[in-house]
């Protein structure tokens, strides 16, 4: 419960008092991160932790905190890269951590949520703060794409409401995580209800064709509202896949199965493609995000043990190099004015330091082996191959498109003769950029300190999913 | 009872006070008994005083007032209280504008606690004569005029479709208690065959009263009107009648709960047009307040689908959502009209509010809270009514959500002006409350964000 409401308390401290110190923010969105290392990490909890339960409106209702292996992973993610995302935040734009804390309590509520209406409320609160983020300290008019942003959002998620209705009604009025477990479903039922919250999760992550809203927002965004979209909201539509979607209407995975595998080995492939032509950077990056996580999505959908631990890994290394990029794309525009790489180049001669933590990135990016990418990608692309040849070898095209446009970033903005104006880059600036890297370097190195957080718990969901799926089939 | 006494001695007592002296020194004596018809009424739904005694000599089956009505009244005489607060007067001379208001809340009253259609229709006209005078109080004003013509012939063509009903009502039943028709249908719904006066009765007072909150097909006349009312009239009409309007036809159709198959054979149709019309016309309005009308019109939808619930167990539903529909309604247009006052009509308006902090955040959460998003109290009456009506009927709610979805594209509209960094601000608009108009927003905001934190407090009160 502290993970929610320190983040709050931590908001409106920052909306109302006149604070203006990233220190201190970053300095408030570490607690969040103390509190989860220190008090919920004495043991593993791979049946989930109670954290609080109380009744929240009448007898279908109950607020339901639960920690597990997968959502300490989770919260990891999210109390990780907050630190990071405030830390880079421009001194103008001070009002914005506010949104972003009230975003981290919404975040951690959805991990943690173990109650359909519940989820969905936090789901909800977690969208408010980015939509402000994106609507008001952007750059231009932002107004077309941020609504059209919100709406595509909107829309799934009453499309999951309408699911979470539906299936409570089945299971008698109950909303809590094991009475919806334990319903059972009819074939159309369970396509109509897992529709619904397939829908909501698709357009989140996004999957192919749900994916119009995405790089206009990432574009337009503050870079620290692409950080928080890309790095961390993503992963709940992700998590919403295997924790909600997966369990809940399993009975529909059948059906659902080939259909989003195809777009996701679509939405790998052509978001590489895109990616290549792109001029912006920001652009480039929202289209390699799009790759990424479809490979994710794919993996998950393959229902094997490798693609889920492969995905979950791959969702914190996503998270980081994401942020990572969007960090140092900010760094670069706030110096040279621009983001364009043909307007770009010869950073490379100024500023050694900063071109060596730009290019472990770019690798750890493009999924070098021994940098971070590596090991989860190779996990997917194991468990999708298992799935399908014909998918594997097309989503393993996603290494080769990857490499491509990711050093193309680096070539032409980093090297070259061109001469652009970089004035200066301060401590503040290289500190969250040394701890991405670091962390590039770590996990490809060590995969397996991460991989060691949530087996326990990833096989209880695995077992729960073919249980619900074996009661049909 | 102890809310209509109050209310309309609030009314005489100002209008005698205020016949010479401007509207602002007897508007605290009406806000005055409006917050004790709220406090007392309120004390009384939940059982803790008990009036009864001193109103024994009201017949109970012209008048009567259980918990759920308490509760209603004095959510009514809140919100009379609230749009008397917050929106200012335009009316410089005189008390008795506000000597309309008060009668307008008692027929409103009336129409909460009428046990007999007499009575419900005495309700109904008591709250709409004064409103006809309100829409042109501003005499200059053509648009005035206009609106208070339009609202004065529909409201009597709509009344007197309204009477006809109850007349065929009685003709089909042989009384007019609302109890005993209920006990007539029953004995009729043992032989399968209701008689046809009945229906045509129930048909034609639910076209009355849909007149009055304005569904579609019956809702061309709202845009006009409000448009043209004085911006307090409007809210007043947008608010007090629809809620007013709602628990009156909830009562009416519980009435006829035998025939409720065939009701909702008609409702269900009704309630879907009327979000997706309204929702969709919203979308194209260029005034703020065209907006708000079409937005009342498609919350008139969503509470359409109420009615086709069992009643009895549900009504905690239906006084959440009005109380959600009131509050964010009443922000909003108290938002409308104090940046409107310089003559900017169109969403632009909104562009000043970044002068006041108290405004923006009243802005942000009326809005997430009508438009239904969660942590709002919007949200939870949304909910629960969505929930309820899943059970009875899968497509209508699918429909519903469609329409909230709808929805989101005209309520997010004036962010565009109010939040983003790169639009100008008029620095010498200086925009500040008074103090008494501060305290009742944010008690507002306040109320929006705590019942739709902790909605168990709702499921007390009601």
């Amino acid at each position: 419960m502290e993970l929610i409401l320190i983040p709050i308390l931590a908001s409106l401290i920052w909306a109302f008092l006149p604070i203006k110190s990233r220190w201190i923010a970053s300095g408030l969105s570490l607690i969040g991160l103390v509190v989860l290392l220190t008090k919920y990490n004495q043991g593993s909890f791979p049946d989930g932790l109670v954290v609080f339960d109380q009744p929240w409106l009448g007898e279908s209702v109950r607020f339901t905190m639960v920690i597990d292996q997968i959502t300490w992973f989770m919260l990891l993610l999210t109390q990780l890269l907050l630190p990071i995302i405030v830390l880079s935040v421009k001194d103008q734009n001070q009002k914005l951590i506010a949104w972003a804390f009230l975003m981290q309590a919404g975040l951690n509520g959805v991990f943690m949520a173990q109650d359909g209406l519940i989820f969905y409320l936090f789901w909800e609160l977690a969208m408010i703060p980015i939509y402000f983020i994106t609507l008001q300290f952007s750059e231009k008019d932002n107004f077309v794409t941020t609504i059209r942003f919100f709406i595509y959002t909107f829309v799934g998620s009453l499309a999951m409401l309408a699911s979470l209705i539906y299936l409570a009604l089945l299971s008698g009025g109950s909303f809590a995580y094991a009475d919806l477990l334990n319903t059972q479903l009819s074939h159309a039922q369970s396509l109509i209800i897992g529709g619904g919250l397939l829908l909501a999760f698709a357009v989140k992550i996004p999957i192919f064709p749900f994916h119009l809203w995405q790089a206009d927002t990432y574009t337009n965004a503050p870079a620290q509202g692409s950080m928080l979209l890309s790095g961390i909201m993503l992963k709940m539509g992700l998590y919403g896949l295997i924790r909600w979607y997966m369990p809940l209407a399993a009975e529909s995975i059948d059906f659902y199965q080939p259909i989003v595998m195809t777009l996701a080995v679509i939405g790998i492939i052509y978001g590489g493609i895109i990616a290549i032509r792109q001029d912006d950077m920001k652009r480039i990056t929202a289209y390699s995000s799009l790759s990424h996580v479809g490979l994710i999505a794919a993996g998950f959908f393959t229902l094997n043990a490798s693609g889920f631990n492969g995905g979950l890994l791959q969702m914190l290394v996503h998270g980081l190099n994401v942020v990572g990029m969007f960090l140092i794309i900010d760094i670069i525009q706030k110096n040279a004015n621009t983001r364009n790489l043909s307007e770009l180049g010869g950073i490379a001669s100024k500023f050694k330091f900063f071109t060596v933590l730009f290019f472990i990135i770019v690798i750890g990016t493009a999924a070098a082996p021994l940098t971070s990418g590596f090991p989860g990608e190779f996990m997917l692309l194991n468990s999708v191959f298992k799935y399908n040849s014909i998918h594997g070898l097309l989503s393993g095209l996603t290494i080769i498109l990857c490499a491509v446009y990711m050093l193309r970033i680096f070539q032409k903005a980093a090297l070259g003769s061109n001469e652009i104006a970089i004035s200066e880059i301060s401590f503040v600036d290289y500190l969250p950029l040394i701890i991405v890297a670091f962390t590039v370097l770590f996990i490809g190195l060590f995969p397996q300190v991460i991989l060691e957080i949530f087996p326990l718990s990833v096989e209880k969901l695995m077992l729960e999913i073919s249980n619900a799926k074996g009661v049909l089939s | 009872m102890i809310g209509i006494a109050l209310v309309f001695l609030g009314g005489v007592i100002t209008l005698f006070w205020g016949l010479n002296k401007s509207e602002s020194k007897s508007l605290w004596i009406l806000r005055f008994f409006m917050l004790l018809s709220a406090l007392l009424s309120g004390a009384e739904g939940q059982g803790w005083v008990d009036f009864s005694e001193l109103f024994k000599w009201v017949p109970a089956h012209m008048l009567n007032f259980n918990a759920f009505k308490l509760s209603m009244v004095s959510i009514l005489s809140f919100f009379g209280f609230y749009i008397l607060s917050l929106l200012p007067s335009t009316y410089k001379k005189g008390a008795d504008v506000l000597g309309l208001f008060a009668f307008a809340l008692t027929g409103a009253m009336m129409m909460v606690g009428s046990q007999h259609l007499v009575m419900l229709f005495l309700g109904l006209e008591v709250l709409s004569i004064p409103l006809f005078v309100l829409a042109g109080s501003e005499k200059e004003n053509i648009y005035g005029n206009e609106a208070a013509m339009k609202y004065f012939l529909m409201g009597a063509f709509s009344t007197a479709i309204f009477l006809l009903g109850a007349a065929f009502t009685y003709g089909g039943s042989g009384t007019l208690i609302l109890s005993e028709i209920q006990m007539k249908l029953s004995f009729a719904a043992h032989f399968g065959e209701f008689p046809v006066l009945l229906k045509a009765g129930v048909i034609l007072m639910s076209v009355g009263l849909l007149f009055k909150v304005s569904a579609v097909p019956f809702h061309f006349w709202s845009p006009d009107v409000y448009e043209g009312s004085p911006n307090r009239v409007a809210t007043f009409m947008a608010v007090i009648v629809k809620v007013a309007g709602f628990v009156a036809f909830a009562q009416l159709i519980n009435t006829f709960s035998p025939m409720q198959i065939w009701i909702n054979q008609w409702i269900v149709p009704v309630s879907i047009l009327t979000i997706l019309v309204g929702n969709i016309a919203a979308l194209v309005q260029q005034t703020v307040k065209r907006t708000l009308a079409y937005s009342s019109i498609s919350h008139a939808g969503y509470l359409l689908l109420f009615l086709i619930l069992p009643m009895e167990e549900n009504l905690p539903i239906l006084g959440t959502y009005l109380l959600s529909y009131g509050l964010g309604t009443i922000i909003l247009f108290y938002l409308m009209d104090k940046y409107s006052a310089d003559g900017e009509k169109s969403f632009e308006m909104f562009k000043n509010i970044k002068n006041n902090k108290i405004d923006m955040a009243a802005l942000v959460i009326g809005t997430l809270s009508i438009a239904g998003v969660p942590s709002t109290i919007g949200f939870v009456a949304k909910y629960q009514l969505f929930s309820a009506a899943f059970s009875q009927n899968h497509y209508s709610v699918y429909l519903a959500l469609l329409g909230s979805a709808i929805s989101i594209a005209y309520y997010f509209k004036p962010f565009r002006y109010a939040l983003a960094e790169t639009n100008e601000v008029d620095a010498e608009q200086n925009s500040i409350n008074g103090l008494f108009s501060q305290i009742c927003l944010i008690t507002g905001m306040l109320l929006i964000i705590t019942l739709g934190l902790l909605p168990m407090i709702t499921e007390r009160i009601f």
